[in-house]
């Protein structure tokens, strides 16, 4: 066992880049100004640096589970910063940097992480009167391919309506086998749905690699069986995912329909902390991926412009270290759900016989009594 | 709650025509109800449900969309959110298990998964039931599947008038609803329908006849066969059969059926859907638990067989018809510890 990996299989090359790995460019660079790309660049310290923190938490035990972006940052960021005040993202399992990029509290994704209920999240950890306007985020759907149709459906409501909101979907290659994403393009196809799907393409779900997902030479090209405009860009240049879904974004909101964007990156680490990704990928792949980073290929840029040094840098990386661990703290010092959160918001009104009637066992149970001894249904007594 | 005899002015409907004028009403009440499916637009649905209303609502209001139940479950739910009333029109029950995924993942799951911050206000009427000969996956009776999955509602009418005032409430409500409509009952007979509108709850059973001798449960077209059943047992003793329309099945109205059964004592229930592990085993198994030192006679089940939906020629022999009901009525009946 163990013996046998896949064979490397590259993705081909033939996308489009604006940001070469030693942070020189080719093109236009789209028009961003310089705080913004400050931001950008804060936003990709601080989910390096948190996701670093999780995966140690994990390791102590404090975490069931953990999973990083690292190597992906770039397509998460790029795309979300491509949106407005007022639209819709979808995230799927990897796009941290996207959440982050539009104020997610951190906290109350430390606490989600710890497996707290939203309820009780929401109870123990408010959000600050003021909140800044930002896009709406639905959680992370666990299952991947799912939310398509519902992105495609959100927009279409947009569009029924005459609101000029824009949703915008993410999954991995592996969600592209699945139904959902077959039936959500097709309806966003001929509804002329505004919305933007962008398949991050980061060569492995969990052990299958890409070129076991489809015979297609790109996942890009499967937009063309609906009759939607497709693009394929380079996942680790920012300013390519950026400027690629920025004009998929203005199109959509324009009236002019969905696009699909295949954004070509790698999942550098496990799928996740349960994961060994040596059993079947080999070393080398990750390290040839490793001289395409992300982060300092856009570094590297902004270095060479002049508009990061070293001192606003070390400075960033403090801010981020200091912010991320007050917020881990406060969502960590979050007390234990109640286990009867379990039954909140199944359905509106009145809980029904037999939900109640469980409810009470439970109580019954944790209070030390026996939940069985209700022979007649009129409850515990 | 307004009651159905203080509105005075009715028409005669059956139960589709009753369906068509409930969503043209609710369609004129809200403009956020949308109608949604395939074959809903011009040729307005294979039963014709949907009659006339692409003509009077137009495309945005009527839309006909590709042939998948997954991705029309799944847009619904995504127009859900954004506060969208759609009405789904899911062509046959047995056509749904395409759509397991939306249906699990999203349309059940997305209010409690979100704690409560969205709301996924979707109705799907979906057209059951055995009787009328169509081809395979076309008569499933499948609501325990439904059933078992938390956060949706499901409901079965069995009358005109019921259909109008549960249709009205699965729109109007917040809550995923599953709104099962028989094709045998169709068009199977008439009754005076208030025009004016009303809601009825989703959560009530209804109690069609009181009776201190035997407990019978069916609902959707069985009620009726039930009620014949009983009539016939009726008419040849004195045996008093209290019937129990168990229109909404998720949430089991409950209480009710306990109330009864420890009144009469006995049992049956009726039902389309597949013995093992069906809506009958849920029921039964609440009467065991909370019951049993009531019960004169075991709890029978009245119900088709472990198979799949036959072929036409043996169809009969698979649905119950009132002969087994009263058979089962009858062994309950005469049983003596």
């Amino acid at each position: 066992m163990g013996e046998k990996k896949w064979a490397e299989v590259r993705p081909r090359e033939d996308y489009f880049r604006i940001l070469n790995p030693d942070g020189s460019v080719e093109g236009t660079v789209p028009e961003v100004s310089r705080q913004e790309l400050l931001r950008w660049y804060e936003v990709l310290v601080e989910t390096r640096t948190f996701e670093a923190m999780v995966l140690r938490l994990q390791r102590r035990g404090v975490l069931s589970v953990a999973a990083s972006s690292r190597g992906e940052e770039a397509s998460g960021l790029g795309a979300a910063a491509a949106l407005q005040v007022g639209d819709w993202l979808f995230p799927a399992y990897r796009q941290l940097s996207a959440v982050l990029y539009w104020n997610a509290p951190v906290d109350r994704i430390m606490a989600g992480l710890m497996g707290n209920t939203p309820e009780h999240i929401r109870e123990h950890l408010p959000l600050p009167p003021e909140v800044p306007p930002g896009v709406n985020i639905l959680p992370y759907p666990v299952f991947l391919g799912a939310y398509v149709p519902l992105a495609v459906g959100c927009a279409l409501a947009d569009k029924l309506n005459g609101r000029k909101h824009v949703s915008l979907a993410f999954v991995g290659e592996g969600s592209t086998s699945e139904g959902d994403f077959h039936d959500g393009l097709n309806f966003a196809g001929v509804l002329e749905s505004p919305c933007v799907i962008i398949v991050q393409n980061n060569q492995w779900s969990i052990s299958v690699p890409a070129s076991r997902q489809t015979a297609a030479a790109t996942f890009a090209q499967k937009a063309v069986a609906y009759g939607l405009p497709h693009e394929r860009v380079d996942g680790n240049d920012i300013f390519a995912v950026y400027d690629t879904v920025k004009k998929a974004v203005d199109r959509a909101r324009a009236g002019g329909g969905a696009t699909v964007i295949e954004t070509v990156t790698y999942r550098i680490l496990d799928h996740n902390s349960a994961d060994a990704s040596a059993a079947y990928r080999t070393e080398d792949e990750a390290e040839y991926w490793k001289t395409l980073d992300p982060v300092e290929r856009f570094e590297k840029y902004l270095f060479n412009q002049g508009i990061l040094d070293q001192a606003t840098k070390t400075a960033m990386e403090e801010r981020a270290e200091k912010r991320l661990r007050e917020e881990i703290e406060r969502g960590r010092a979050v007390p234990p759900t109640p286990a009867d959160n379990m039954f909140l918001h199944h359905l509106q009104g009145e809980a029904g016989w037999s939900t109640q009637h469980q409810r009470d066992e439970l109580a019954c149970e944790l209070a030390g009594g026996n939940p069985f001894l209700d022979m007649t249904g009129e409850g515990m007594q | 709650m307004t009651r159905i005899n203080e509105l005075p002015v009715t028409e005669e409907m059956n139960l589709v025509t009753a369906v068509t004028h409930t969503l043209r009403q609710e369609m004129q009440r809200d403009p956020s109800v949308r109608v949604m499916g395939y074959d809903i637009g011009p040729i307005g649905g294979v039963f014709r449900a949907t009659e006339g209303l692409f003509d009077e609502f137009g495309p945005d209001r009527v839309i006909d969309t590709p042939l998948s139940e997954n991705g029309l479950l799944g847009v619904a739910v995504g127009m859900a959110i954004r506060g969208e009333r759609p009405v789904i029109e899911m062509q046959f029950l047995g056509f749904m298990y395409n759509a397991w995924g939306q249906f699990i993942y999203n349309l059940a799951n997305l209010h409690q998964k979100t704690g409560g911050a969205m709301k996924v206000p979707v109705t799907i009427r979906a057209t059951f039931g055995g009787g009328i000969k169509p081809l395979p996956f076309h008569s499933e009776s499948t609501e325990a599947y439904l059933m078992h999955t938390p956060g949706v509602r499901v409901v079965c009418p069995s009358t005109p008038a019921q259909t109008k005032g549960l249709l009205a409430a699965a729109i109007r409500s917040d809550d995923p609803v599953i709104f099962l409509e028989h094709t045998k009952m169709y068009r199977a007979f008439r009754e005076p329908v208030p025009v004016a509108d009303y809601t009825l709850p989703l959560d009530k059973c209804r109690v069609v006849q009181e009776g201190s001798d035997l407990t019978l449960i069916a609902w959707g077209n069985m009620l009726h066969y039930a009620i014949a059943a009983a009539a016939d047992v009726a008419a040849k003793g004195n045996a008093s059969i209290e019937i129990i329309d168990m229109c909404s099945l998720a949430p089991l109205d409950v209480a009710p059926v306990l109330a009864s059964v420890k009144k009469t004592g006995r049992c049956v229930i009726v039902h389309e859907a597949r013995r093992t592990a069906g809506p009958g085993a849920e029921i039964s198994a609440l009467i065991n638990e909370y019951a049993l030192e009531y019960l004169k006679a075991p709890v029978k089940r009245v119900t088709a067989f472990d198979v799949f939906f036959p072929e036409n020629q043996i169809e009969d022999a698979y649905l119950p018809s009132s002969q087994r009901i009263k058979a089962g009525i009858d062994a309950v009946l005469s049983y003596q510890f």
